[in-house]
């Protein structure tokens, strides 16, 4: 498989600061794939570099088999992007920005840029800055969905939306589903609005990305285990197998994370450390709850960790 | 609005629970031979899946000759064979594996969940 993006060790300083550091990430070409991280872990830096709107340090980042740094009109054709603080020319109306637009892109669909627009309840003679929050997000998703864009990358675009917005502008995001290839990159601190959607997790923290995988094979080797230790067993063991996550103790009810699982072998790991356990349980896991068992364990939210 | 009726459930791959989904409202009549079945965009929008894990579900669906496609037209439920004892029958399986493993959970044998289901079967029948 193709990638559509791809970066190596790229990183950004911002005076002492190394807000992006060695990252490299590729994104397969046809994915939806969710860029997660705490506010501050570097998303922004890393879009923006890829997008050439930020020059990085070191390092370089492929686009569309394209140096970010030579990217030009005809990449910038192909790529639609929207992002939590982006700049609205506030004083036009939305047929203005719709009219605005359309010659910058070869691609224009104007049919298509009408049905986002109705199915957006955007009035075409309204002025932008009279707009709400969620209001101008979708005016911004309408601008960038309407030339049919091969990678549409998404920065934060889910904070401050109310859950109807967010309903209609995830489906607005995949009436370009239809289009062979069609690549998503999206960033957000949680993987909520995304559970579902996602192929391909990324998460970064403090700079660094520290897991990148299918949901396919996250889901396979994540497991929540559950069992009844014996009476004579009352805390953890200081020492647990490192691929034992956040596990807890509560009466005699032990709870962990397996992140290598194995049928075979994980049992054989448990038996190990408690021999008289009882009641074991082992259930699969939803994306979110991976990222939450992941979040706690890098302390993603600690913000001494952000350096 | 979709056709079939689906609640996900935690940590099982979509693509599983919408085919096992589409086959239940096949078999239990809620979809109908000739009905039409929504596009991968409308999967993939109304349930908020990955539009390849849609387009996965129908090309099984297809596969299997439960969905057939009508060009022009789009996707409908094929022309069935009557369902089979068996078929309907394998609907229950999720149903069966969490009762069986709260029962094992439970440190209950195959005699105390057979005992349970009869008591239930009776009280219903």
């Amino acid at each position: 498989m193709n990638n559509i993006i791809e970066t190596h060790n790229l990183a950004r300083r911002f005076g002492r600061t190394d807000a992006v550091d060695n990252l490299s990430l590729s994104v397969p070409e046809g994915s939806i794939y969710a860029f997660l991280g705490p506010n501050g872990a570097g998303k922004t830096t890393t879009i923006k570099m890829l997008l050439n709107i930020l020059q990085p340090t070191s390092g370089s980042a492929e686009i569309l088999g394209v140096d970010s740094t030579r990217l030009g009109p005809g990449e910038f054709a192909s790529i639609g992007y929207v992002s939590e603080n982006q700049k609205l020319p506030e004083w036009m109306t939305v047929g203005q920005l719709i009219d605005y637009c359309r010659p910058m892109y070869p691609g224009w669909d104007t049919a298509f840029c009408e049905k986002l627009r109705v199915q957006f309840d955007l009035p075409l003679d309204r002025k932008l800055k009279a707009f709400s929050r969620g209001m101008k997000m979708k005016a911004s998703l309408l601008s960038s969905l309407a030339y049919r864009p091969r990678l549409l990358v998404l920065d934060e675009p889910f904070t401050g939306l109310d859950p109807l917005v967010r309903d209609e502008f995830i489906r607005g995001m995949l009436e370009l589903s239809g289009e062979g290839n069609w690549t998503v990159f999206i960033s957000s601190h949680d993987i909520d609005e995304v559970e579902r959607l996602a192929d391909w997790v990324g998460i970064i923290n403090g700079g660094h990305l520290k897991l990148a995988e299918s949901a396919e094979s996250l889901q396979a080797r994540f497991r929540r285990v559950e069992c009844v230790v014996g009476a004579d067993t009352t805390r953890l063991p200081a020492s647990l197998p490192p691929s034992w996550l956040i596990a807890e103790i509560a009466g005699h009810s032990v709870r962990y994370v397996e992140s290598l699982y194995q049928p075979e072998s994980s049992e054989a790991k448990l038996r190990e450390v408690f021999p008289g356990a009882t009641q074991i349980s082992v259930s699969a896991m939803s994306l979110r709850d991976i990222f939450l068992a992941l979040a706690r364990t890098y302390r993603l939210s600690n913000p001494t960790e952000i350096k | 609005m979709l056709p079939f009726q689906i609640q996900f459930k935690t940590g099982l791959p979509a693509y599983g629970q919408v085919v096992y989904s589409v086959k239940k409202a096949i078999i239990s009549g809620g979809l109908k031979p000739g009905d039409k079945f929504p596009s991968v965009r409308t999967l993939s929008q109304e349930l908020r899946i990955n539009p390849n894990t849609a387009h996965k579900v129908v090309a099984a669906l297809v596969n299997e000759k439960l969905l057939e496609v009508r060009p022009g037209i789009g996707t409908i439920v094929a022309d069935a064979r009557p369902s089979t004892r068996e078929q309907r029958s394998d609907l229950l399986g999720d149903d069966v594996e969490r009762v069986v493993v709260q029962a094992k959970k439970l440190q209950l044998d195959i005699g105390d969940v057979q005992q349970a289901i009869r008591k239930h079967w009776d009280l219903l029948s």
